[in-house]
């Protein structure tokens, strides 16, 4: 398989590894091209936070304040979330999950990520069939363990917060305080309700990796399809290319920003899960 | 669950994969949450002490200027008070002390006076005294010389008091 530059290739839906039909090893299956952006993104990211937390004083340089404006901006937002008594414990895993989908969401708009790789000759021309470089937001397996590790944090947290049977009282536990009868019968539907609230946080992990998934996957399906749009209306060559710079423009800005959002939406939606799990005492004495 | 599994076979999730990614995740989140989050948030926490103490001693300050501004106005008031009184007794007692200067002014110029009448008269007398034992003198000489005798002391006597009356008269 020839390694070609291209101007934009669509993506598969699996991340493939560099395994031995493109780099002749066989025990190499979990290093995928999305693993390789992602050991760039932390890579990047430590150098950053390393570099900023060197040093550090108290009138702060300008890395410095600018990595401590995103961390005290992103502590005032999320305290106001989870509160003060869980913030301490919480803020690093989410800290940690908007900072690695932020500069992976954007790290995917550099051009070249997703396009130059190895691939084949087709009917449509050269198709770039594994990427050197994926984006790996774009890959269900970093977002599901994005999710995975949250998720398992969350039940410690939650346990270590509510405990064992608090937690069974606020999910299967009657509410209201009714007595008797009609005690008796909200019990009985507050119960199934709990059913549905297990299920529903069984579901958390793949609404939260599925969500960042589809949404930067539809992003960089949709700047190959402006990339493309020249070529495959026909145009002629000159036009197709002019077309290839000028279309995408406005939809790397949308992108900019849905990295954020994703980024954001991922993060304060953990943040009202823990939040939701964790206040039990001081919501249910209200 | 062949349904699950077939999805994520679909999506390419398999565990050597999510493994790799979990391994990554949870060692950049023990690193950033030792080496930079940490740091980062006692930082912040210590600059926001800081702030609340400046602002503490920031408010602290403006109210013992507020209070020294009043004890000041006090002080100024009192201190004012008092240079007034003094003044008035300074211009009281200055009068009086002014009276008597004058008094004995007018008293010691009266005995400079007196004293220099006494002088003067004395002086007169003593010139007036000096003048008649001239004047004897000048008598009894002329007397002699024109007599062209010896004067007696007699005559010296007699001429002496007939002078002496000449002139008293």
């Amino acid at each position: 398989m020839d390694f070609h530059f291209f101007i934009a290739s669509g993506l598969t839906l699996d991340a493939p590894s560099f395994n031995q039909a493109y780099l002749g090893v066989s025990y190499l299956e979990w290093l995928t091209n999305s693993l390789l952006v992602s050991l760039i993104v932390v890579g990047f990211i430590l150098f950053w936070a390393r570099k900023s937390t060197l040093r550090m004083e108290l009138i702060p340089g300008r890395v410095q304040n600018l990595f401590e404006a995103i961390v005290e901006a992103l502590y005032d937002m999320l305290e106001g979330i989870v509160g003060r008594h869980m913030i301490s414990r919480v803020f690093s895993l989410l800290a940690t999950l908007f900072l690695f989908i932020l500069v992976s969401n954007w790290f995917s708009l550099i051009p070249g990520v997703g396009s130059i790789g190895w691939g084949h000759e087709s009917d449509h021309g050269f198709e770039v069939a594994v990427p050197l470089l994926r984006p790996t937001t774009a890959d269900l397996n970093t977002t599901l363990a994005m999710a995975a590790v949250f998720m398992v944090l969350w039940i410690y947290w939650t346990i270590r917060e509510a405990g064992v049977w608090g937690t069974l009282v606020h999910i299967f536990g009657p509410k209201g305080g009714l007595k008797g009868a009609m005690g008796f019968f909200f019990a009985f539907i507050f119960f199934f309700v709990g059913i549905i609230e297990v299920i529903s946080i069984l579901f958390r992990p793949v609404s939260l990796s599925l969500r960042l998934f589809g949404n930067v996957y539809a992003g960089e399906t949709l700047l190959t399809s402006m990339i493309n749009l020249g070529h495959d209306l026909g145009l002629p060559n000159m036009v197709a290319y002019m077309m290839s710079v000028i279309v995408p423009l406005p939809f790397y800005f949308l992108e900019l920003l849905v990295g954020v959002l994703q980024a954001l939406v991922f993060t304060l939606l953990c943040a009202v899960y823990i939040q939701l799990s964790t206040a039990l005492n001081e919501g249910e004495s209200h | 669950m062949d349904v699950i599994t077939q999805i994520f076979a679909n999506f390419g999730v398999t565990w050597p994969k999510f493994g790799a990614q979990v391994i990554l995740f949870l060692t950049v989140y023990w690193i950033l949450n030792k080496k930079a989050f940490g740091p980062v948030i006692k930082m912040l926490e210590e600059r926001r002490t800081r702030i609340q103490e400046g602002q503490q001693n920031a408010e602290k300050i403006k109210k013992q200027l507020a209070e020294a501004e009043l004890r000041y106005q006090d002080v100024l008031r009192k201190a004012n008070d008092d240079a007034t009184k003094l003044l008035d007794e300074a211009r009281a007692s200055c009068e009086v002390h002014s009276q008597k200067q004058t008094q004995q002014a007018i008293k010691d110029a009266e005995n400079i006076i007196l004293k220099a009448q006494e002088t003067i008269t004395q002086e007169r007398n003593k010139m007036v005294a000096e003048v008649k034992k001239e004047m004897v003198g000048l008598v009894v000489n002329t007397t002699a010389k024109v007599v062209g005798k010896v004067i007696t002391p007699e005559d010296q006597k007699r001429l002496s008091e007939e002078t002496t009356k000449e002139l008293v008269s």
